[in-house]
C-alpha cells in the first residue's frame, strides 16, 4: 500500500494549502460579521453565524473529498454532470427569485445554487474526457465535444439570467483545454474573438452612452437593415473560403478562414450581446467604463467599493472601524463586495495577506497538477486553480474598479453557502490528489 | 499514457508554469492599483471618504392615503408633527444638564428621560439623538423663536398616521409601526431603512410598496464628524406614496356595523356582480389611535384581551356554516340529477343511523317534504337522509369545493384561513379514524367538521346569484396619484371559479327556494325589510350547549332582477353566547333596509320602532341615537363553547 512509503499519513497532506484556506475562511466570517454591523454599532445581521455553520460543514465536506480516492470521479463524472444539468433546468421551472435571477433551488429558507456546483462538475468532466481521449489524432473533434461539455450548463445559466457566473466556465474550459495540450492556434480563436467581442461591446456602450455624439461605426451592430445584408455576407464568404479548402487543399486557405472567422464571431458576438445585454447589464458596462454618467444609480456601487478600498491607507482604519462601509451603502457587502471592506478595515497590509493566501493556494493547486499521478488528477487540479484564480481577480478587479461588476463571489471570504461548499470539496478533490500523488 | 515518465510531461512542466505566471501576472497588476488606490492616492481617496462619509439623510416620503369609495374622506392619513432632536456635541457652551432642563420644559418631557437618551461622550458625538416626536407645529414656532436658547437642537417633519374611522373597519385597514429588527434583516435589500415605519397589517400591510413612497435623500458635504461643510446640497425629492381607494362604503360599513352590534362575529356585504366587498365587519375590534396610549385601547392590553380583537372573524376564523350549508347539499341533489326535487321525505323529528337518534330542529316533525320545503323549514331530517343515501360524503365535499370552501378567496388580507372541507381520507390522516354515515350526516346539516368563513359564505351566495360565477373577493378598487388624482391601476373583475354542474334552471329553483325562506319558511318573522326582495337561508349552529348557538343569516337581493349589478350579498354570523337573541337575521335585515331605502342605521332603527316590526321591541331597551343598539351584558362573559 502506498501508505507504508511515507512516514505518517499527516505529512503526507497539504499542510500549506488546508493553513491557507483555513485562514481565508477565518478572515472572511470576521469580515461578514463586520459587514452586519451598521454606522451605530448595532448588529443587524445573523449572516456571521451562518457561516460559521456553512464552514464547519464545509470543512467536514473538504474531508470527506480528501478521502475518496479522486479517481473514482472518473466514473462519477458523468452522472454528476447529468445530475447538475438536471438541476439548472429545474431552476429554470421552479427556482426561486433572488436579485432577479432564478438562480436558486430549495425548501423554504434552505436554498443551493446549481451554478455554483456546476462549475466543479465541468472540471471534473472536461478532466474525464480530456484523459479519455488522450492526445489521439481527432485532437480537434475532442475539444469541439468540450466545447459542447461547458457550452450547454454555460446556456442554461445565462438563461437564469446570471452572466457572472456563466463566464467562469470560460477560463475553467481554456487553462484544462491549455494543460490538455490542445493545438495553441484552436485556443487563440476563441481567446482573440473573445477580446475583440468584449472590446466590441465597451466600445458600443462607450458610443451609446458615454460619447458626445454617437458613433457611426457602431451603427453596423445595431441596425437591422445593416445586419440583414452582413450576416449572409458573412456566411457565404466562410462557404467560400471553406469550399476553397476543400477543393484545393491550399493551406492558405485555412489561414484566412482562421482570421476571417474570428473577425466574423466577433461580429456576430457583438451583434447578439447589443440585442440580448438587458438594461442594467448594458449600464454596469458604462459605468465601469466611467462611474459619473450614473454615480447614485448604476455608478454607485464602483465609487463606494473605490472610495471604502482607497480610504483605507497602507494600515487600514481597524477592524469595525471603517466609516464607508458601516454606513450599508453597499448592498451585498457581505457577498460580493466582501473584500472593499476588508480593505477598508486593514488596508494594503490586508490586502497583500490576502492576494499572498490566494497566491499559495494557486501554486500549490499547479504544483499538484504538476506531481499527480495521472493526467485526471492534472486536469482537474488546473481546472480548480483557473477557477480560484478567475474569481479572485474578477471579484477583487470589480471591487478596486478595475473590472465591470458582475456578482460573482470571492471564494473562502464572502457569505454564502453554495459557493463556500463547493470550493471546499475542490479543496478536498486537490488533498486527495496530492495524497495519491505516488504511483504504487 | 499516465505516468512522469512520459515524455509529455515535459511540455505539462512548461504549460503549468505558463499558468503559473499569467495568474501571478494578472495578481501582480491588482495589487499595484490596490497600491495606487489605498497608498498612492489614499490622501485623495481618504478626503473623499470624509467629504461624502456622512453625506446623505433621508427626505421622507409622505405615506399614501386610504380612501373609500366615496373618495370624499380619507380613511388613513397622515397628520403633520415634528420630532425634536439634539446634536450632542453642539450642546457646547452649554452643560447637558441645562439644556435638557430647557427642553423638559419646552416639550414637556422628563429631564431625567433627556439625560438618558445623550451618549456619555457627548462632546463628540455628531450623531442626532431624537428627543421627542409628534411634536406639535406650534412648539416648534416658540422653539424657532429663541434658538439661540436652545443650541445643538433640531427638528424635522414626522407625521403620523390618522384613521379618521376606527373599529370594525381598523380590521381592514389596519396599522402602521416602526419596523423591528427582524423586519429590518429580511427587508433590508428592498430599500427599507431602520427607522422607518411600515404597514403591520390590513391594506397598510397588503399595499405598503404602494403606500409608502420612496424617501428622497439630502446629500451634504459634511466631514467625518457630521459637521456641515457649508457647500451647496444636492437633493434627490422623496416620491410620495400612492392613494388606495377601496371598495368599501364607509356609510355601509357604519351601517353594518352598528346592526351587528356588540356581538363576536362578522358581517359581510358583498357585490356579487363584481367581486367588491362593500362592507365587513369584525366584532370586537380595536383603535389604532389609541395605541400607544395608555388604558383598555392600549396594544398590550389588546393582545392579552381573551375575545383576541385582532382577530378579523370575516377572514381569519372558521365556523360550521350550520344549515347555510345545505344550499350546497340542495346545489349537489340538483347538480347530480339523482332525485327528483318533488320526491319527498316523511320528516318526523327523528331518524335512526346505526344505533344513534338524530332530531330535526322541530321535534314533532315536519312532516313530508319536498326539496323546496326542506329548504324553506331548513329540515335536518330530509337533509340528512339525502346526504347519506343519495349523495354520499364524497360528492358533498366535491360541491362544498366547487363552491370555494376549503380554500383561499385570495382577499389582499393576510391571515386569511382556508376553513375544512372534510372528507374521508382527510378522517384518516387527521383522526386516524373510519369515516362513519355519522359524520355524513353532521356534514349535511352543515355541522361536524366542516368549518368556513363568513366571506366563503358570502361567495357561495354570489354563486347562487349569479347562476354560478363566483368573483374574485377585493377590496382594493384602484390605485391613484396623490396630487393628481389620477387613476394608476384599477381592479378589473376577474372570476374566482364557475359552478358548470347545475342549469339555469337548476339555479333558478335554488333561488326561488331561498325565497320561499322569507316568505314561507324560517325566516318569515325575521326579515321585514320593503325596500328590496330579499332571497336568503338561516343558519343555526350547535356548539354544544344548551341554549346557545351560532347564528348565521346569508342572503342576497334582490332575489330577481333585470340589473345585477344592483345585487348585494350579505353575510352575517354571531358567535354563540350567553345572551343569545337570534341577531343574525335582525342584522341582515336592517342592513338590505339601509343599503335599498337609504337609510342610516338610526334612521332603520326608527323606522322598526314605527313599524313595530319585533314584538318583543317592547320589552327592550330602546338605543340612543348614533349608538349600537345594546343588550345588557352580564359583566363575567363566559368562554364560548365553539365545537
Amino acid at each position: 500500500m502506498s501508505s507504508d512509503r511515507s512516514p505518517t499519513t499527516f505529512l503526507r497532506l497539504d499542510i500549506v494549502l488546508i493553513l491557507s484556506v483555513l485562514g481565508l475562511i477565518t478572515i472572511g466570517i470576521a469580515f461578514i460579521y463586520s459587514s452586519g454591523v451598521t454606522s451605530e454599532g448595532v448588529l443587524v445581521s445573523g449572516e456571521w453565524f451562518r457561516q460559521i455553520i456553512w464552514a464547519a460543514t464545509g470543512i467536514l465536506l473538504m474531508a470527506t473529498f480528501a478521502l475518496i480516492d479522486y479517481r473514482r470521479w472518473k466514473q462519477w463524472s458523468l452522472p454528476a454532470y447529468g445530475g447538475i444539468l438536471l438541476l439548472l433546468a429545474m431552476v429554470l421551472l421552479v427556482g426561486n427569485y433572488v436579485k432577479g435571477a432564478r438562480a436558486w433551488i430549495g425548501i423554504g429558507p434552505v436554498g443551493i445554487q446549481p451554478s455554483e456546483f456546476g462549475k466543479l462538475a465541468v472540471i471534473v468532466l472536461l478532466a474525464w474526457w480530456f484523459e479519455y481521449r488522450g492526445r489521439g489524432k481527432d485532437g480537434f473533434r475532442t475539444w469541439l465535444s468540450a466545447i459542447g461539455m461547458t457550452a450547454v450548463p454555460m446556456l442554461l445559466i445565462l438563461a437564469q439570467p446570471d452572466l457572472g457566473t456563466a463566464i467562469v466556465y470560460i477560463p475553467i474550459f481554456l487553462a484544462i483545454s491549455f494543460a490538455a495540450g490542445v493545438d495553441w492556434r484552436l485556443l487563440l480563436f476563441p481567446l482573440t474573438a473573445g477580446l475583440l467581442m468584449i472590446a466590441g461591446i465597451l466600445g458600443y456602450a462607450w458610443s451609446e452612452h458615454i460619447a458626445q455624439s454617437s458613433v457611426s461605426f457602431f451603427l453596423l451592430f445595431t441596425e437591422w437593415r445593416l445586419i440583414r445584408i452582413i450576416v449572409p455576407a458573412i456566411l457565404f464568404l466562410a462557404l467560400l473560403l471553406g469550399g476553397g479548402w476543400f477543393l484545393f487543399r491550399k493551406r492558405i486557405y485555412l489561414s484566412l478562414l482562421y482570421g476571417y472567422g474570428i473577425i466574423a464571431a466577433a461580429y456576430i458576438g457583438i451583434t447578439g450581446a447589443a440585442r440580448v445585454l438587458r438594461g442594467y447589464q448594458m449600464m454596469r458596462l458604462v459605468v465601469f467604463l466611467d462611474p459619473q454618467i450614473d454615480p447614485r444609480g448604476a455608478g454607485w456601487h464602483i465609487i463606494q467599493s473605490v472610495t471604502a478600498v482607497g480610504s483605507g491607507g497602507m494600515m487600514g482604519k481597524g477592524f469595525l472601524q471603517g466609516t464607508q462601509s458601516h454606513y450599508r451603502y453597499l448592498p451585498e457587502q457581505s457577498t460580493d463586495f466582501i473584500f472593499s471592506i476588508l480593505a477598508e478595515e486593514m488596508g494594503f497590509i490586508g490586502g497583500l495577506l490576502i492576494f499572498g493566501l490566494f497566491t499559495l493556494i494557486i501554486v500549490r493547486a499547479l504544483y499538484i497538477a504538476f506531481t499527480s499521478q495521472d493526467r485526471f488528477g492534472t486536469y482537474v487540479a488546473v481546472g480548480i486553480s483557473a477557477m480560484i484564480g478567475f474569481h479572485v481577480m474578477q471579484n477583487i478587479g470589480m471591487a478596486i474598479g478595475v473590472m465591470p461588476i458582475t456578482g460573482i463571489p470571492l471564494f473562502f471570504l464572502s457569505y454564502g453557502g453554495s459557493s463556500l461548499w463547493m470550493v471546499m470539496m475542490s479543496v478536498g478533490l486537490l488533498l486527495s490528489i496530492h495524497y495519491r500523488r505516488y504511483r504504487n | 499514457m499516465t505516468s512522469g515518465e512520459d515524455p509529455s510531461k515535459g511540455g505539462l512542466r512548461g504549460r503549468l508554469f505558463l499558468l503559473g505566471i499569467l495568474f501571478i501576472i494578472t495578481f501582480l497588476v491588482l495589487l499595484i492599483q490596490l497600491f495606487n488606490l489605498q497608498v498612492v492616492d489614499n490622501l485623495f481617496w481618504e478626503g473623499r471618504a470624509q467629504a461624502v462619509a456622512r453625506r446623505s439623510e433621508p427626505l421622507l416620503a409622505q405615506r399614501g392615503l386610504i380612501w373609500d369609495r366615496n373618495l370624499d374622506e380619507p380613511l388613513g392619513m397622515n397628520i403633520n408633527s415634528y420630532a425634536v432632536f439634539i446634536v450632542p456635541a453642539e450642546i457646547e457652551p452649554l452643560e447637558p444638564e441645562e439644556i435638557a432642563g430647557r427642553l423638559s420644559s419646552a416639550l414637556a418631557v422628563d429631564k431625567e428621560e433627556i439625560l438618558r437618551k445623550l451618549p456619555s461622550s457627548w462632546k463628540n458625538s455628531w450623531n442626532p439623538v431624537e428627543i421627542r416626536d409628534g411634536v406639535t407645529y406650534d412648539t416648534i414656532v416658540r422653539l424657532a423663536e429663541s434658538k439661540e436658547r436652545y443650541p445643538g437642537v433640531g427638528w424635522s417633519g414626522k407625521p403620523y398616521r390618522w384613521y379618521n374611522d376606527s373599529g370594525a373597519i381598523s380590521h381592514i385597514l389596519g396599522y402602521v409601526g416602526d419596523i423591528t429588527t427582524e423586519e429590518l434583516q429580511i427587508l433590508y435589500n428592498q430599500g427599507y431603512a431602520n427607522n422607518a415605519s411600515l404597514g403591520k397589517s390590513g391594506i397598510e400591510k397588503a399595499f405598503d410598496i404602494l403606500l409608502r413612497g420612496s424617501d428622497g435623500r439630502i446629500f451634504r458635504t459634511v466631514d467625518v464628524r457630521g459637521r456641515d461643510q457649508g457647500e451647496a446640497e444636492e437633493i434627490v425629492p422623496p416620491e410620495n406614496g400612492l392613494d388606495i381607494v377601496l371598495t368599501l362604503d364607509r356609510h355601509i360599513q357604519d351601517l353594518a356595523e352598528k346592526a351587528l352590534g356588540p356581538r363576536k362575529g362578522a358581517m359581510v356585504v358583498l357585490r356579487p356582480a363584481t367581486g367588491e366587498i362593500l362592507a365587513m365587519v369584525s366584532y370586537p375590534s380595536y383603535d389604532p389611535n389609541a395605541f400607544t396610549g395608555p388604558g383598555p385601547g392600549s396594544f398590550t392590553s389588546l393582545s392579552l384581551n381573551p375575545d383576541f380583537p385582532f382577530l378579523n372573524r370575516a377572514v381569519q376564523s372558521g365556523y360550521a356554516p350550520a344549515s347555510t350549508f345545505k344550499l350546497v347539499v340542495a346545489a349537489g341533489l340538483l347538480g347530480e340529477n339523482q332525485v327528483d326535487p318533488a320526491a319527498t321525505v316523511d320528516c318526523r323529528g327523528v331518524m335512526r343511523l346505526g344505533n344513534r337518534d338524530f332530531w330535526c330542529h322541530k321535534k314533532s316533525g315536519h312532516g313530508k317534504l319536498d326539496l323546496v320545503g326542506a329548504i324553506e323549514n331548513s329540515c335536518n331530517i330530509y337533509f340528512g337522509t339525502m346526504g347519506v343515501e343519495n349523495l354520499g360524503i364524497d360528492i358533498i365535499s366535491e360541491y362544498a369545493r366547487d363552491f370555494g370552501l376549503g380554500s383561499f378567496t385570495g382577499i389582499e388580507l393576510d391571515g386569511e384561513v382556508e376553513g375544512t372541507v372534510p372528507g374521508k381520507t382527510w378522517k384518516e390522516e387527521v383522526y386516524n379514524t373510519r369515516w362513519t354515515g355519522g359524520d355524513t350526516l353532521n356534514v349535511s346539516i352543515g355541522q361536524g367538521f366542516l368549518t368556513v368563513t363568513p366571506l366563503q359564505m358570502a361567495n357561495v351566495l354570489a354563486a347562487i346569484a349569479n347562476d354560478g360565477v363566483i368573483y374574485k373577493p377585493h377590496l382594493l378598487k384602484e390605485v391613484r396619484d396623490t396630487v393628481s388624482g389620477q387613476t394608476i391601476d384599477r381592479t378589473e373583475p376577474e372570476i374566482l371559479r364557475v359552478i358548470d354542474k347545475l342549469g339555469p334552471e337548476d339555479w333558478d329553483y335554488l333561488q326561488s327556494s331561498m325565497r320561499g325562506v322569507i316568505t314561507e319558511g324560517t325566516g318569515i318573522w325575521a326579515i321585514y325589510t320593503q325596500a328590496v326582495e330579499v332571497a336568503g337561508k338561516t343558519g343555526t349552529g350547535e356548539v354544544g350547549r344548551e341554549d346557545q348557538w351560532h347564528d348565521w343569516f346569508v342572503a342576497y337581493g334582490p332575489w330577481k332582477t333585470d340589473d345585477p349589478s344592483e345585487r348585494v350579498v350579505v353575510v352575517a354570523m354571531a358567535e354563540a353566547s350567553e345572551n343569545y337573541d337570534w341577531w343574525a337575521p335582525k342584522a341582515t335585515d336592517i342592513v338590505f333596509e339601509g343599503i335599498f331605502a337609504d337609510r342610516t342605521y338610526e334612521e332603520v332603527i326608527e323606522e322598526w320602532r314605527r313599524r313595530r316590526v319585533w314584538w318583543s321591541w317592547d320589552n327592550l331597551e330602546l338605543p340612543e341615537p348614533g349608538h349600537p343598539f345594546v343588550f345588557p351584558v352580564r359583566e363575567e362573559d363566559e368562554e364560548d363553547g365553539d365545537e
